[in-house]
């Protein structure tokens, strides 16, 4: 149990059903500004009259929505206050300490429940606090960048029903030249039964470097539809690392793009483990020259769940660099679908872009979709993709346990093996083992 | 060593005797029967050869001695000093000491030679026990045998066995060429340092100068407790290896034994003779 050592100033009764006035009471609750209040019922005006994805639409052709409902969730959750650290649950505390960082922020019921500041990272003027605050705090910002540049309200449905119910997120703000030396860390334990709709909202100016990492768990029986936002200006450095990891009852949307201006530097780590479902939407928005980016996934679906990505590389401008690799595991009914294009926008010469998917089934009912395309609108480029399906052989297995390797060593060992060429990658040493942590609980069940 | 020094060796060292006993074994893979009633007595310190043609079912043999599931065996049985082993997974026979280099070993990307090798050596060598390892379903960690340990032994076997540091951070056999695979199979061998190895063509696809590497591998593996199942097609590696008896497999058994002369026979008169003067001669089914 947590206990509440903060109200918010007035009570809101538990909201029921989704319409103009659940935005207006989600607002009102946050004590919001007039102008977030007007954002979120413009949006909310947009997911009114944008259609629900069919079957037909070519994103969706894969990935049904079948069962999905939203009058049977919460719209939002109560915000029930924040918490010391002797208070937290363990297994909040173990997230963490999981994960050596420079600050941390936890959400839980919609809000803010726990925070751990840096005095450093405040003497370097660098903001990384929630959403919730720096609208309050930092409203010429926020008015800036949220869903500004990255990602619109009217990206797709989700996206507009997220700007116009958001609650928990984290702003990061790292001034031009500033160092961020361990990560930052954000962990959301979503509720039950409700609707969620975290957002992260990232930028680092000229010649910044960060890390972040997102974790995210929680939501039995509820679905989650999120945003992220990384703004990586000239010169600067973003390592992004978003781990979901779900109840496996749980919907989840998630639209994410990075915007790359000059000779940028990025890795995005995508790793997708929990949810019945989700879709995700990922970006790279390659804006500036000498831009580099890397957009690395990791899935692992068991047990009938269904994972679906979908990529864009987009090179706007020459003489860019993008590198994208999805690995997946699966078995036990479950599926994967990766779909991914690579754009070149003409103009954009020299570009050098990669993309490759690669899927390992462990056993036969689990099945993968890989469709991976390019649009290429410019001559001197160097563009490939590959998408690759393998079964676990019958052969490694045996080879590994005449070795003495018990079985569930050698499947780990090569499921691990195969998700290498990511976990590699993967920037903070504490995430990897929490990965290959995860990777061992999900093969042996 | 000659055979007779061999076996007065064992002789003195009664403790570290095993024996491995193969008993009418008849195996089959849904309706073919491959194995058609193998009787072979292996004892430590021995070197037992088998030759025989493609086809003839001697890898069939190492892999049903060293457990794959894809063969069931219909009659006989295969007792590692008096206890039968057909019950055992494959792991549970390496941890009692069989093994089996492969004669296609498989790459695995993305698993370290070094990585991979630690696990092996700790199951084996009981730095992991069956609880541990189902307490924590499977997966194995701080149980490990230490790493700076393991590391050192590692690199005195490297360096023994001629195979370059560098292997043990490179993914197992991928990319290797087949002298490398053939020469990283004996160094994992020195590993797990088993009480019986049958070799799997070790020799095949070999030049000269990598079969010297391997054969000379084999000898310093080949101490009066450990006994080895050299199959093999030809009779090239047997200059290099000597061994104590020589067998001829034929059709799913063995038609006849004896020592070094029988390889020299075979060379000298090929297979043809085998079936014309054994098949033809032996029992009738």
């Amino acid at each position: 149990m947590t206990l509440l050592i903060e109200r918010p100033s007035e009570f809101v009764e538990a909201p029921t059903g989704f319409s103009q006035e659940t935005v207006r009471l989600a607002s009102e609750a946050k004590n919001e500004p007039d102008w977030m209040l007007d954002f979120r019922l413009r949006a909310w005006q947009r997911f009114e009259s944008m259609p629900w994805p069919k079957p037909t639409d070519e994103a969706w052709r894969r990935t049904r929505l079948t069962g999905f409902n939203l009058d049977n969730y919460a719209p939002f959750a109560t915000h029930k206050g924040t918490a010391e650290r002797q208070d937290l649950d363990p297994e909040l505390l173990e997230a963490l300490d999981e994960v050596d960082s420079a600050a941390s922020l936890i959400y839980q019921d919609g809000g803010l429940l726990y925070r751990q500041e840096s005095d450093n990272l405040a003497r370097q003027s660098v903001i990384f606090t929630d959403l919730q605050t720096a609208v309050q705090q930092h409203p010429e910002l926020v008015q800036r960048y949220f869903m500004t540049e990255a990602v619109s309200p009217d990206a797709n449905k989700f996206t507009a029903l997220h700007a116009a119910l958001w609650d928990t997120g984290s702003f990061i703000f790292v001034p031009r030249n500033t160092t961020v030396t361990l990560p930052l860390q954000a962990i959301l334990n979503q509720g039950d039964g409700v609707g969620g709709y975290h957002h992260t909202l990232l930028v680092a100016e000229e010649g910044a470097e960060v890390t972040v990492v997102d974790d995210l768990f929680g939501a039995q029986d509820a679905f989650q539809t999120s945003v992220v936002e990384l703004i990586v200006r000239d010169n600067a450095q973003v390592r992004y690392i978003n781990l979901q990891d779900f109840q496996h009852t749980a919907w989840n949307f998630l639209t994410g793009r990075a915007v790359l201006g000059k000779d940028t530097d990025l890795r995005w780590i995508q790793v997708s483990w929990g949810s019945r479902l989700t879709k995700a939407f990922l970006d790279l928005d390659l804006q500036g020259q000498g831009g580099h980016g890397e957009l690395l996934g990791l899935y692992f679906p068991t047990r009938r769940q269904h994972i679906d990505h979908q990529t864009l590389q987009l090179h706007r401008v020459p003489n860019c660099f993008s590198d994208l690799l999805f690995n997946g595991a699966l078995k036990h009914r479950a599926r994967s679908v990766y779909m991914g294009i690579i754009k070149v926008l003409p103009g954009a010469q020299k570009t050098d872009a990669f993309q490759r998917n690669g899927n390992l089934i462990l056993d036969r009912s689990a099945r993968s979709d890989s469709i991976p395309g390019l649009e290429i609108e410019a001559d001197d480029v160097r563009c490939t993709h590959a998408a690759t399906a393998a079964q676990v052989e019958d052969e490694y297995v045996f080879y590994l346990m005449a070795r003495g390797l018990t079985r569930p060593q050698a499947e780990r060992m090569i499921v691990q093996g195969f998700l290498q060429g990511v976990l590699d990658r993967v920037p903070v040493e504490s995430v990897m083992h929490k990965l290959e942590k995860v990777i061992s609980r999900k093969i042996s069940r | 060593m000659n055979a007779a020094a061999r076996s007065r060796n064992c002789e003195e060292q009664k403790t570290h005797m095993s024996t491995l006993e193969i008993q009418n074994l008849h195996v089959a893979i849904g309706d073919t029967e491959i194995l058609k009633g193998v009787d072979l007595t292996l004892h430590s310190g021995e070197i037992h050869a088998m030759m025989g043609p493609n086809g003839s079912g001697k890898s069939t043999l190492s892999y049903v001695i060293a457990g794959h599931p894809h063969y069931e065996v219909t009659q006989g049985d295969i007792l590692l000093d008096g206890e039968s082993i057909l019950d055992m997974e494959a792991d549970e026979r390496a941890r009692t000491g069989i093994f089996l280099a492969f004669q296609y070993p498989v790459s695995i990307p993305g698993v370290s030679v070094a990585n991979f090798l630690r696990t092996a050596v700790s199951n084996v060598r009981g730095f992991t026990n069956k609880e541990s390892a189902a307490a924590d379903n499977g997966v194995i960690g701080s149980n490990l045998m230490p790493m700076r340990e393991f590391r050192r032994e590692l690199n005195t076997k490297m360096k023994e066995f001629n195979v370059d540091s560098s292997f043990a951070r490179r993914y197992l056999n991928e990319g290797f060429s087949g002298g490398e695979k053939k020469r990283t199979e004996v160094l994992q061998m020195a590993m797990l340092e088993p009480k019986f190895a049958i070799l799997d063509e070790s020799d095949s696809g070999l030049d000269i100068d990598a079969l010297k590497v391997v054969a000379d591998g084999i000898n310093k593996l080949a101490t009066q407790d450990r006994g080895f199942l050299l199959i093999t097609h030809y009779q090239r590696i047997l200059n290099f290896v000597k061994p104590d008896y020589v067998s001829i497999f034929f059709g799913g058994r063995i038609v006849k034994t004896g020592g070094p002369e029988v390889a020299l026979m075979l060379e000298e008169r090929g297979y043809k003779w085998v079936e014309d003067e054994l098949v033809a001669g032996a029992v009738p089914v």
